[in-house]
């Protein structure tokens, strides 16, 4: 049964010439009109993931992948086509970002946890959990302007791993940490995947997608390209780097 | 995709104003009160300055701590809910998060320092011998709630549309500095030109204030026709603001 659908979604960008973010800039630029360009990211890209699979996405920069997810997650909206997401999701996109500096672990981890859509007394059942994975029980009380980047990461993958719903959908997540850490992420990993979450798993690293994927979907020109055995997909998006216009070309004769 | 179910936005909501209150008064009571001292202070200061203008008026001490803690309310809550979207963005960028409870929510301490200024209004009016009727207690409950539903309105569209005009809170503070002196905050609406006050009720804060004063300084009530024109006010500005925050929230997160 499929637990995501994805039916002929597009979204583009309109980029000015200029930016302008102000009253004032509006106001002293009425004179010069700004010409927009169309950044079409998404173009009408269709798939769809079943239940307990995992699904890795991956394409060159700036072709749509965290989007995609923003759009997966609700997050952004679809400028057209269909979305349907038949799960609660623990998105994990940015894990450095996204707290509240001015406030400790564990007022954070119930910010975070609450738009994620668990309830209070889930938050807080499984607080402990989510400290003991981050290792950082002794600086529960501590204001997160204080953390350093990698306690705040680590912080990001505790919430992913022990605040998990049915699917978990990361972007480039498994490249922060040291090797000790990285370990425990992965082996909780394979514990959520054989407990039958979902996930859908954005990353540019060949033995990431490779090694926790089942299934690889490459996106280009905002679109899927191609999709099936990671090994195979893996082999096409480094054909894709190494001779762009080659790896194109060989698409659009597909 | 299935958004927070209703216990997990309940949840969310409460831990929103906890933590708001924790960053504003440092979590303690005392942080909540040193914060209620700029007021009062403004208040023993505009009080000794006016009085010199307006001591004649035996009810001006009293309409004064009224008009200027009515209008403290309005000058934070519209400055934080304008600001909200901005300083909780964090949050819409993470997950699907719907817009309006980071904005509703962002009011809630604003609305607790007006129940506490209420409790100071009250005082002072026992103090002075003028202990208001039950009535007049619900009158004015109805009234700030009406100027509270004004300020979500406001709210709910300044927030979305701050998110583009990234100096929209200076434009903002200089017309709530100006709307200060507009408001009859600090002299009487009476020493104005009769045909001026229409002009004046036009600014939310003059009708909420002056009805205020009516039923519990003078024991007046004000005219259906002002009450008319009080509720309409508030379901026009909740009305706009709903609207204007439906057609740009829920791209708010693109412009983070």
């Amino acid at each position: 049964m499929a637990i995501i659908e994805v039916e002929n979604v597009r979204k583009a960008f309109r980029i000015p010439s200029a930016r302008r973010d102000t009253v004032r800039e509006h106001v002293l630029g009425v004179l010069e009109p700004r010409r927009f360009e169309r950044l079409q990211v998404l173009d009408g890209i269709t798939f769809s993931v079943d239940a307990g699979e995992a699904v890795g996405i991956m394409g060159r920069n700036g072709c749509g992948k965290s989007t995609l997810l923003r759009i997966l997650c609700g997050i952004y909206a679809p400028d057209s086509g269909r979305v349907r997401v038949a799960a609660p999701v623990t998105p994990i996109l940015e894990l450095g970002v996204g707290w509240n500096p001015e406030l400790d672990a564990v007022d954070n981890v119930c910010l975070i946890g609450g738009v994620m859509g668990m309830s209070l007394a889930e938050i807080r059942q499984r607080m402990d959990a989510v400290l003991a994975f981050a290792e950082l029980e002794r600086f529960a009380n501590l204001k997160l302007k204080h953390y350093s980047s990698g306690m705040a990461a680590r912080l990001g993958y505790a919430v992913a791993f022990e605040a998990v719903r049915d699917l978990l959908v990361l972007d480039e997540i498994f490249a922060v940490g040291d090797a000790g850490f990285r370990a425990k992420c992965e082996t909780r990993y394979r514990e959520l995947r054989a407990a039958g979450h979902t996930v859908l798993l954005v990353s540019h690293a060949v033995p990431i997608v490779t090694e926790f994927c089942t299934r690889l979907l490459l996106i280009e020109g905002g679109r899927v390209v191609e999709e099936g055995s990671p090994s195979d997909i893996a082999q096409r998006y480094v054909d894709l780097l190494v001779s762009p216009e080659t790896g194109t070309a060989s698409f659009a004769e597909r | 995709m299935p958004g927070p179910n209703r216990e997990a936005l309940l949840g969310l909501a409460w831990t929103l104003v906890r933590t708001d209150f924790k960053v504003r008064y440092h979590g303690t009571i005392g942080g909540f009160v040193w914060a209620l001292l700029k007021p009062l202070a403004m208040f023993a200061l505009l009080l000794g300055v006016f009085s010199f203008v307006f001591g004649a008026d035996p009810d001006y001490r009293l309409n004064l701590i009224i008009g200027l803690f009515l209008y403290e309310f309005f000058g934070d809550a519209t400055k934080t809910g304008l600001a909200s979207l901005a300083t909780r963005g964090f949050l819409l960028t993470r997950a699907k998060c719907p817009a309006w409870i980071l904005v509703l929510t962002s009011l809630a301490n604003a609305v607790l320092t007006l129940a506490v200024f209420s409790v100071i209004i009250v005082i002072f009016l026992v103090a002075s011998g003028r202990p208001p009727s039950l009535v007049a207690l619900v009158q004015y409950a109805a009234y700030t709630g009406a100027f509270i539903v004004i300020v979500a309105g406001f709210s709910l569209a300044a927030s979305v549309v701050f998110l583009r005009y990234r100096d929209l809170n200076q434009v903002w503070d200089v017309a709530a500095h100006a709307g200060f002196f507009l408001a009859p905050v600090v002299y009487p609406l009476g020493i104005l030109p009769e045909w001026l006050h229409a002009y004046l009720y036009i600014w939310p804060p003059t009708p909420v204030i002056e009805f205020a004063r009516a039923v519990l300084v003078r024991g007046d009530v004000p005219t259906l026709t002002a009450h008319l024109y009080l509720v309409g006010a508030a379901v026009l500005s909740l009305g706009v603001g709903t609207l204007v925050h439906r057609r740009y929230g829920p791209r708010a997160a693109e412009y983070l």
